[in-house]
C-alpha cells in the first residue's frame, strides 16, 4: 500500500509560494532576533554559559554576605530571616542556576562538535530548554524584589517547614510557592535538554564514531543526561505533592492529616544524590579531556574510566539515605546505605587512579587549563576522602549538618565541579572565540582561587568537628569557633578576588585577547577539527569520518589519507543537495513564555492567570507543530567559501 | 610572559604545603583552629560519642594513608614528567592506553581499604542505635520534645501526683554513669538533638517515634544545639545537659517534683527597692549571653543556681507574681502550685534553678532575663512569646504583638507591654522559683 501511495503522489509544488506571517521562519543570524530565535547549539551553549556565569556571581555574592555575617561571633550584619534566605538561595542558585547550566553550556557547545554532528537532534527543543531554564531562574529569584523576600526553607525544603503553617511569614507570602514552581520549571528544562542530548549522542555520531570511541566528555554527557531523566521525576513528584498541599489542601506532608514528612526526605534525596553526580560527572569529563591533551598521551584505561562513570551513575541511585543517617532509619537500612556509599568510592577512586596514570610517562605542559585540572584532582581527592568519612554512619552522626559537611561538599563542588568548569572555559576558549587567555593572568587567577578556596573551606572541617552546626546565622564567641570562621571569611574574599581576576581576564580576552589558531593545545578530539574559530554555523565543512578514539590525533598523523577521504565525502554531500541546516523559530521562546507566565500566576494562586499562561503555552506548541520542519542547505566550495542559507533554497522534504 | 610564572608557582606550592602543615599541626594543638570547644566531638565524655569517634579515627587513618600514597604519586608524576612547552622536535611520549593489571590491582586495594572501614562501622551502627542489651535494665528514660525554638524534657519515670510526669525546659538533667534512653518527639517541624560530647545527633521528626541513647561517664555540664534547620531562629535553639551523680540526681528530682517555691509577701507599706542595681540599657540583637566566669566552672555555677538568692526582695517578688498573671504569662507558662497553667511555653516551676534561659542561649542572670522579657524579639526573632502561639498566618493565642483575626495580620500595635519596672518585678519573681 505504501508503494501505491508513493507512486500516486505528485509533489504539488517544490517551493511553497509564501507562508502566513506567523509561520515565517526568522532568518536573522545576529542581533536580538538572532539570539531569541536561535536553534544553533553553539549559540544556545553560549546563552547557557553567560546566564550561568551571571548566576554564579549572584550565588557568590550571597556566599560573601553569609561569610561577612559569620566573620565574628554574635554579629548583627544581617538578620536571621535574611540569612536563611541567603543560604537557601546560595545553594539553589549554585546548584540549579550555576553549575548545572554551566555544564549544560559545555554539553551544548562541545558534545555535537565532539561527535562530528552539525547540531543536536532537536534544535528547537534545545532552544526551548534554555528559555525554560531562564523562566525557572527568574521564578526562583523574583522573590528578592517582593515583601516576602526570597525562599527561606533551605534548598532541601524539608517538610513540614515548607507547609503553609511554618513557611509563610504573612498571609499571601508566596516565596515557598515560587521555589516549588521554579524548581519544577527547571526540571522541565533539564529533562528536555537531557533527552535531546541522549538522542543526539545515540543517533548523530559521525561515521566510524563507535560508542567506545566517544570522547570521555561525551560519555559523561550521556551519563549525566540519563541521571537527570531518571532522578528529576522523583523531585517532581515531591514538588507536585507539596504544591498540592500548599495550593489545594491535600495532606501528603501535613502532619495533622497523617502526612509523613520523612517521605519528603526520601523523595528529595533519591533525586538529590544523583544530582551530586549530575554536578560532578561533567566535571570529570572535562578533566578527562584536558589531562590527555596536556600530558600528550591517551587517557589511561579509557574503558574503565567510562565504565566507572556508568557504575557511579548506577550506584548513585542506591545511596540516597546517607543524607538521612540521623533520621532514625534503624540499623539494617543504615548499614546498607553505609556500605553502598563506601562502594561508590571505588569507581570514583578508579577515575583518580586513571588520571594519575594518564600523567605518568607523559609530557606534562602546565598551562592554565592544566593547572585547574590538576587542582581539580587534588581538591576532589580531599572532598572524596571526607566523603568516605561520612559514609561511616556512626562518625556521620557527629558530622551530619555540621560545618564538616559544608567543607566536604564545597571541596567536591568548588574544588571539583567549579575547578573543572573553569578549566574547561580556559581550555575551549581559543576554539570558541579564537583568542587565548594570557598565561600569566590565567595562572595568577588559578593560584588566588586555589589559596582562597582552601583558606575558606579547610578550616570548616575543624569547625564541624568542634561542633558548629550549619545553617546558623549567629554563634557565640565562647565555642572556639572564632578563628576558623574569621579565616574562612578572609579566605572567601581571597576566593572572590581570584574569581574576579578570572572573569576580568576572560572578558578582556574576549575583546582584546591575542588571536590564535584554534588548535593551540595540539589537542586530540574531534571538536578541534572545525575549519574556523569561532566554528561556522554548520560546524564542519565536511562531516568527519572517525578512525580512532582520539580522532583528531589520528587525523594529524594520517593527514594525506584523511584529505582524500574528506574530498570524497564533500562531493557526496554536495550530490545530496549540500549541508542541511535547521531553521530558526520563535516558538520555543513563545512556549517557554507561556510556561513562565502560567507558573508565575500559579505560584501566586491566581488560577485565571495560570490558565492564560497555559493558553500561551498551547499557542506556542501549536505554532511549533504547524510551522513545519523548515531547514535549508549550505554549500561549501573546495576553497572553503560557503554559499546558501535561509530563504535561498527551501529544503525539500 | 607566560612561562616566567612557573618557578614562582613552584615556590607558592612549597610555601602552601608548609602553611597546610602549620595549620594542621596548629589545629590539632588547639592554637590556631581549636577542636576542644564546649561542643567538641573529640572531647568525648561518654561511650556513644567515643564509639563514634573511634570509627571517625579509622576513616581518618585509612583515607590519610591512601591520600599520602596517591597524592605522592600524583605530585611525583606532575614534577617528573613536566616539560616546558610543546616542542615539535621532541619525540612523542609512548601512547599507552592503560594497564589492566594495574587497574584491577588498584580496584582490589581500594575495596580492601574500605573493608577496614566497614567492619568497625557496622559494629558501631548496632552499638550506638540503642542501649546495649546488658545495660538495658539500668537505663534511665526521658522524653525530649523539640519545639520552635526550644526543647521540652519529660521524665516519665518521675510522676507527680495530679500533674503527670516531671517536665523541664532546655536543661536536661540526667544521672551520670547510667545509660539514658531518650525518646525524641516534635510538635511542629523537624529538629535534631545534638550534644556532641555525649553523642551524635538524632532527628526529631513529626509522625515518627525516634529514640537515641547516651551516657555521661562522669558528672558534668554539656552544651547542645538543634542541628536541623527548623525556621527563623534555628541558630539560637540550644540546650544544656547536666549529668549528676546518683545522689545528687535523686535530690534534684525530689526538689523538682515539689511545687513552685513561694516567698511570703511582706507587710503592705514595705518600701520597694530601686532599679539601679543592674544594667537595663537595650542590648543589640544577638548580643552575647555568656561569660568567661561561668564557663570556667559551669558545674559550680549550676550548683549555685539551686539555692535562693541572698538579696531577694519579697515585695518585688509578690508584685512579679501578680504581673505574671496580669500580663497573661500564665496562659502559656506553667508554674506548678502558683497561678501559671499554660502548657505551650516552657514550664517555669523551677525556672530559677536553671543556668540558662531562652533555650540555652543566655545565662540566667537578672540582666539577661530582663532583656528577654522586655525585648524577646531582639534575642530570638520570631519567637512565640513575641509573635503569639500558632503560625505567622494564623495566631491562635496572642503574644506581645496584637493580632487581627479578621484580616489575619499583625496590627502593628502591642498586645502585651512590659515596662522596665514591671520587668524588674517579673525577673525577681522568676528568679525566686528555685
Amino acid at each position: 500500500m505504501a508503494t501505491a501511495t508513493t507512486a500516486a503522489y505528485t509533489a504539488p509544488e517544490a517551493k511553497p509560494a509564501s507562508r502566513p506571517w506567523f509561520f515565517a521562519r526568522p532568518a536573522a543570524k545576529t542581533g536580538l532576533v538572532g539570539w531569541l530565535t536561535t536553534v544553533d547549539h553553539k549559540k544556545i551553549g553560549l546563552l547557557y554559559a553567560i546566564t550561568s556565569l551571571f548566576f554564579f556571581l549572584v550565588g557568590g555574592i550571597e556566599a560573601l554576605l553569609i561569610r561577612v555575617q559569620l566573620a565574628v561571633p554574635n554579629n548583627t550584619f544581617i538578620s536571621h530571616q535574611l540569612y536563611n534566605e541567603l543560604f537557601t538561595m546560595h545553594a539553589t542558585t549554585m546548584i540549579f542556576l550555576a553549575v548545572m547550566p554551566l555544564s549544560a553550556a559545555f554539553f551544548n557547545y562541545m558534545m555535537p562538535l565532539q561527535i562530528g554532528a552539525r547540531d543536536v537532534a532537536f534544535p528547537r527543543l534545545n532552544g526551548f530548554a534554555f528559555w525554560v531554564f531562564m523562566a525557572g531562574a527568574i521564578l526562583l529569584n523574583v522573590g528578592w524584589f517582593t515583601k516576602a523576600g526570597a525562599p527561606d526553607v533551605g534548598w532541601f525544603g524539608y517538610a513540614p517547614l515548607t507547609s503553609n503553617a511554618y513557611s509563610n511569614q504573612f498571609v499571601g507570602d508566596v516565596s515557598t510557592d515560587l521555589w516549588i514552581i521554579g524548581l519544577q520549571v527547571l526540571g522541565v528544562s533539564s529533562v528536555i535538554g537531557s533527552l535531546n542530548f541522549i538522542v543526539t549522542i545515540i543517533n548523530m555520531r559521525a561515521p566510524g564514531l563507535t560508542m567506545m570511541r566517544l570522547p570521555v566528555f561525551t560519555w559523561m554527557t550521556l551519563f549525566t543526561a540519563f541521571l537527570i531523566i531518571l532522578s528529576f521525576p522523583a523531585i517532581t513528584i515531591a514538588l507536585v505533592e507539596l504544591m498540592m498541599d500548599r495550593s489545594f489542601g491535600t495532606g501528603f506532608f501535613e502532619v495533622a492529616m497523617g502526612g509523613m514528612p520523612i517521605l519528603w526526605q526520601h523523595l528529595f534525596w533519591i533525586f538529590g544524590h544523583p544530582e551530586v553526580y549530575i554536578l560532578i560527572l561533567p566535571a570529570m569529563g572535562i578533566v578527562s579531556e584536558i589531562l590527555p591533551t596536556f600530558a600528550r598521551k591517551p587517557l589511561f584505561g579509557y574503558p574503565i574510566v567510562v565504565f566507572s562513570g556508568a557504575v557511579i551513575g548506577f550506584l548513585g541511585f542506591g545511596v540516597w539515605s546517607h543524607h538521612m543517617f540521623t533520621t532514625g532509619m534503624g540499623t539494617i537500612a543504615t548499614a546498607a546505605f553505609s556500605l553502598a556509599t563506601m562502594a561508590i568510592a571505588v569507581p570514583t577512586g578508579v577515575k583518580i587512579f586513571n588520571w594519575v596514570g594518564t600523567l605518568w610517562g607523559g609530557q606534562i605542559i602546565t598551562r592554565t587549563p592544566m593547572m585547574f585540572a590538576l587542582g581539580f584532582i587534588w581538591m576532589f581527592m580531599m572532598g572524596g576522602f571526607s566523603g568516605v568519612m561520612h559514609s561511616a554512619a556512626p562518625a556521620d552522626a557527629q558530622q551530619q549538618d555540621s560545618y564538616f559537611v559544608v567543607a566536604h561538599f564545597h571541596y567536591v563542588l568548588i574544588g571539583g565541579s567549579i575547578f573543572a568548569l573553569l578549566a574547561g572555559i580556559h581550555y575551549w576558549f581559543p576554539l570558541v572565540f579564537g583568542r587565548i587567555v594570557s598565561e600569566f593572568w590565567g595562572k595568577l587567577s588559578f593560584w588566588v582561587i586555589f589559596v582562597g578556596f582552601n583558606a575558606t573551606f579547610f578550616p570548616m572541617h575543624f569547625l564541624g568537628l568542634n561542633g558548629m552546626p550549619r545553617r546558623t546565622a549567629v554563634y557565640d564567641g565562647n565555642m572556639g569557633w572564632n578563628n576558623a570562621n574569621l579565616l574562612a571569611t578572609i579566605g572567601a574574599f581571597i576566593l572572590a578576588v581570584g574569581i574576579g581576576i578570572y572573569f576580568a581576564v576572560i572578558v578582556y580576552t574576549y575583546f582584546k585577547g591575542k588571536k590564535t589558531s584554534h588548535d593551540i593545545w595540539d589537542a586530540r578530539t574531534l571538536e578541534w577539527t572545525v575549519p574556523t574559530t569561532p566554528p561556522p554555523e554548520h560546524n564542519f565543512h565536511v562531516t568527519p569520518t572517525v578512525h580512532a578514539r582520539d580522532a583528531f590525533w589520528y587525523e594529524k598523523t594520517h593527514a594525506k589519507e584523511i584529505a582524500a577521504e574528506k574530498a570524497r565525502v564533500a562531493a557526496e554531500t554536495e550530490a545530496h543537495g549540500g549541508i542541511h541546516m535547521p531553521s530558526q523559530s520563535w516558538y520555543p521562546l513563545v512556549t517557554a513564555m507561556g510556561l513562565f507566565i502560567g507558573a508565575l500566576f500559579f505560584a501566586h494562586h491566581n488560577y485565571t492567570g495560570a490558565i492564560v499562561g497555559a493558553g500561551i503555552l498551547l499557542v506556542g506548541v501549536l505554532g511549533w507543530a504547524f510551522e513545519g520542519p523548515g531547514g535549508y542547505h549550505l554549500h561549501v566550495k573546495p576553497d572553503g567559501t560557503v554559499t546558501g542559507g535561509e530563504g535561498q533554497d527551501e529544503a525539500k522534504h | 610572559m607566560r612561562l616566567r610564572f612557573v618557578p614562582s608557582a613552584r615556590r607558592i606550592t612549597a610555601s602552601l604545603s608548609l602553611l597546610a602543615i602549620a595549620v594542621l599541626t596548629g589545629g590539632w594543638s588547639n592554637s590556631v583552629l581549636p577542636v576542644s570547644g564546649p561542643q567538641s566531638t573529640f572531647d568525648t565524655q561518654g561511650p556513644v560519642a567515643r564509639a563514634q569517634l573511634d570509627v571517625f579515627y579509622v576513616t581518618v587513618w585509612v583515607t590519610l594513608a591512601i591520600f599520602v600514597i596517591v597524592a605522592g604519586v600524583l605530585a611525583y608524576a606532575t614534577f617528573k614528567f613536566r616539560v616546558k612547552d610543546i616542542d615539535p622536535n621532541r619525540p612523542m611520549p609512548p601512547q599507552g592506553h592503560g594497564n589492566p593489571l594495574v587497574e584491577l590491582g588498584l580496584i582490589a586495594a581500594s575495596i580492601g581499604a574500605l573493608v577496614i572501614i566497614a567492619v568497625p562501622t557496622l559494629r558501631a551502627i548496632w552499638y550506638t542505635y540503642d542501649v546495649p542489651e546488658e545495660h538495658r535494665a539500668n537505663a534511665y528514660e526521658v522524653n525530649a520534645i523539640g519545639l520552635q525554638w526550644w526543647f521540652k524534657f519529660e521524665y516519665p519515670l518521675e510522676q507527680i501526683e495530679g500533674a503527670g510526669p516531671l517536665v523541664t525546659g532546655n536543661e536536661l538533667v540526667i544521672p551520670a554513669g547510667r545509660p539514658v534512653r531518650i525518646n525524641l518527639r516534635t510538635t511542629d517541624v523537624i529538629h535534631s538533638f545534638w550534644v556532641p560530647k555525649l553523642g551524635g545527633k538524632v532527628d526529631m521528626i513529626p509522625n515518627r517515634g525516634n529514640h537515641m541513647w547516651l551516657q555521661a561517664d562522669n558528672p558534668g555540664y554539656f552544651w547542645g544545639q538543634c542541628a536541623e534547620f527548623c525556621g527563623e531562629s534555628h541558630a539560637v535553639m540550644r540546650f544544656r545537659v547536666i549529668a549528676l551523680g546518683a545522689e545528687d540526681f535523686a535530690a534534684w528530682v525530689e526538689a523538682q517534683k515539689q511545687p513552685a517555691r513561694s516567698v511570703e509577701a511582706p507587710a503592705p507599706g514595705t518600701p520597694v527597692a530601686t532599679f539601679a542595681s543592674y544594667d537595663m540599657t537595650r542590648k543589640k540583637r544577638n548580643a552575647p549571653g555568656y561569660s568567661a566566669e561561668f564557663d570556667r566552672d559551669p558545674m559550680a555555677a549550676w550548683t549555685a543556681f539551686q539555692f535562693p538568692d541572698k538579696d531577694e526582695d519579697a515585695a518585688l517578688i509578690a508584685r512579679g507574681r501578680e504581673l505574671f498573671r496580669e500580663k497573661a504569662c500564665v496562659t502559656c507558662h506553667a508554674v506548678r502550685g502558683h497561678e501559671g497553667m499554660g502548657v505551650t511555653g516552657p514550664d517555669l516551676t523551677h525556672f530559677g534553678s536553671r543556668t540558662t534561659l531562652a533555650a540555652g542561649l543566655l545565662e540566667n542572670t537578672k540582666e539577661h532575663l530582663h532583656r528577654w522579657i522586655v525585648h524577646p524579639n531582639d534575642v530570638k526573632p520570631g519567637n512565640k512569646m513575641w509573635m503569639g502561639i500558632g503560625t505567622h498566618t494564623n495566631v491562635t493565642m496572642t503574644g506581645y504583638l496584637a493580632w487581627d483575626g479578621e484580616t489575619k495580620s499583625y496590627t502593628g500595635k502591642r498586645h502585651i507591654e512590659v515596662n522596665d519596672e514591671e520587668a524588674r518585678a517579673l525577673v525577681e519573681y522568676l528568679h525566686s522559683l528555685k
